[in-house]
């Protein structure tokens, strides 16, 4: 009968406290920084060596390089780099074999659409996408 | 205002006018049904450290019931093909129905009432008993064995449990000295019943617990083990009438127990100035909120625990309770 009293009391001051679900979206969800969501590419770091295009494990990136204009200048510049969002699991194997950090994971990792051509992200989707940087990278 | 609209003679005003009251009684009662809802959600999420319903209608979730009563009434109405279609579409109606009628006797306030008739306890223990016939048909007429053995032992849960909940209310019969509920309450005037008759106050509560089908007592909804028992093939409108009869009967269960040993629209001894309707209001909200703080903190009682309790341990402590208030009436008169 006690015990009854103070399992009914317990349950009286649960609903003071405070609560453990998450408000989203209205607020945000508190993301670890190394947390892999999409990502963030810099045009001018790479150097078109195609390591991501090699390990992808889906085969989501697609890239093509042209030589670079400055003609005392070796090696090529980027000129067209896409990541097909139906297929990248974000596993973040791409950012790791960069040699520039030109590819890294930001912490936004909302997708949803409402057709599937948004999902295909092409060069200036990628570039624009700079908020929530992830600091550390290549681990 | 009711005893006028009785005594005139019948004319089409005069039904028109019970009708258009009967009416607006209901669509009060809907709008208890679907804030009680809610309100259930809502406790329920805090005693369990998080927040219920907030999104649908502001940030309170307002209008989180009227989305599910909705989405209800939208879905398929099916009928199981060997079912037996004229009982499996009356099992909802008869258990609602007894709901709504026994509305019909309960005082709000000495003015606010409907009928006043001097049986009026045992006209709302007799109806309320009907609604089992509505279960106990729904159980068979579904075709299924497990919605057939949810069906019985709701029934025998619900009878059973009706002994010990009219044998708690003879002691304040007896106190009182009659049937009608308002001589009942009004025989509360100097000292409510809750504080002379405790036990017999006890036992009428657990005993409303059980015959409202409510956790510890919900083995035949079991809402997470028996896939909710007598109700499971029932979808659509159907289900959602045995959910507005289970929670109309909590409006009349908890207007009961306010009114029978809480005072009904007494107010405590220094607050007189505050209406009856707002005590009545107050005290049956805090018996509403007991029962829902009952059901999130307890876990469900086994079948043959059910059955123990209410015969091994209810009822000898009801008949206790009679033998001892009629002693004590005899050596205090």
């Amino acid at each position: 009968m006690i015990g009854l009293l103070k399992g009914m009391k317990y349950t009286l001051k649960q609903t003071t406290k405070e609560k453990v679900t998450y408000a989203y979206p209205h607020e945000g969800v508190p993301l670890p920084d190394r947390f892999r969501g999409i990502q963030k590419f810099y045009p001018e770091k790479c150097i078109v060596c195609n390591q991501c295009v090699a390990i992808c494990p889906t085969d989501c990136i697609t890239l093509t390089g042209k030589k670079h204009p400055d003609p005392n200048k070796r090696g090529k510049v980027i000129e067209t780099y896409s990541i097909n969002f139906e297929i990248c699991i974000l596993c973040d194997l791409c950012t790791e074999v960069c040699p520039t950090e030109a590819i890294i994971m930001t912490n936004n990792f909302e997708l949803a659409e409402y057709s599937r051509s948004k999902l295909f992200k092409d060069i200036d989707a990628l570039n624009e996408n700079d908020t929530n940087l992830r600091k550390e990278n290549r681990v | 205002m009711i005893e006028d609209l009785l005594n005139t003679t019948p004319s089409l005003i005069n039904m028109m006018t019970f009708l258009g009251i009967g009416v607006c009684f209901l669509f009060i009662i809907l709008g208890f049904v679907t804030y009680a809802i809610l309100a259930e959600r809502k406790v329920m999420g805090f005693m369990q450290l998080r927040t219920g319903p907030s999104e649908t209608g502001g940030r309170f979730g307002l209008l989180q019931t009227v989305a599910d009563v909705l989405k209800l009434l939208m879905k398929e109405d099916i009928i199981p093909k060997q079912a037996d279609r004229p009982l499996f579409i009356l099992a909802p109606i008869i258990a609602f129905t007894p709901a709504f009628m026994v509305l019909a006797v309960l005082p709000f306030t000495e003015n606010l009432r409907f009928a006043d008739i001097g049986i009026g306890l045992l006209y709302y223990v007799a109806i309320s008993g009907l609604s089992v016939i509505g279960i106990m048909i729904g159980g068979w007429a579904s075709n299924n064995k497990y919605s057939l053995l949810g069906g019985l032992r709701s029934a025998a849960q619900m009878i059973s449990y009706e002994i010990p909940l009219v044998l708690s209310v003879i002691g304040v019969i007896i106190l009182s000295g009659s049937l009608n509920l308002i001589t009942i309450v009004d025989a509360q005037k100097p000292i409510w019943f809750v504080l002379t008759q405790p036990f017999g106050f006890a036992i009428f509560f657990i005993a409303s617990v059980a015959e409202l089908n409510r956790v510890p007592f919900d083995l035949p909804e079991a809402e997470s083990e028996l896939v909710s028992g007598y109700h499971v093939e029932y979808s659509g409108f159907r289900y959602a009438f045995f959910m507005l009869a289970e929670y109309v009967y909590m409006f009349a269960m908890a207007a009961m127990t306010t009114i029978l040993f809480l005072g009904g629209w007494h107010p405590l001894p220094f607050l007189g100035f505050i209406p009856g309707v707002i005590w009545f209001v107050l005290k049956f909200s805090i018996v509403v909120f007991v029962l829902m703080w009952i059901r999130f903190t307890f876990p469900r009682l086994r079948g043959d625990q059910l059955m123990e309790f209410s015969w091994k341990v209810l009822i000898p402590a009801a008949l206790i309770n009679i033998f001892i208030t009629v002693i004590l009436i005899e050596v205090f008169s």
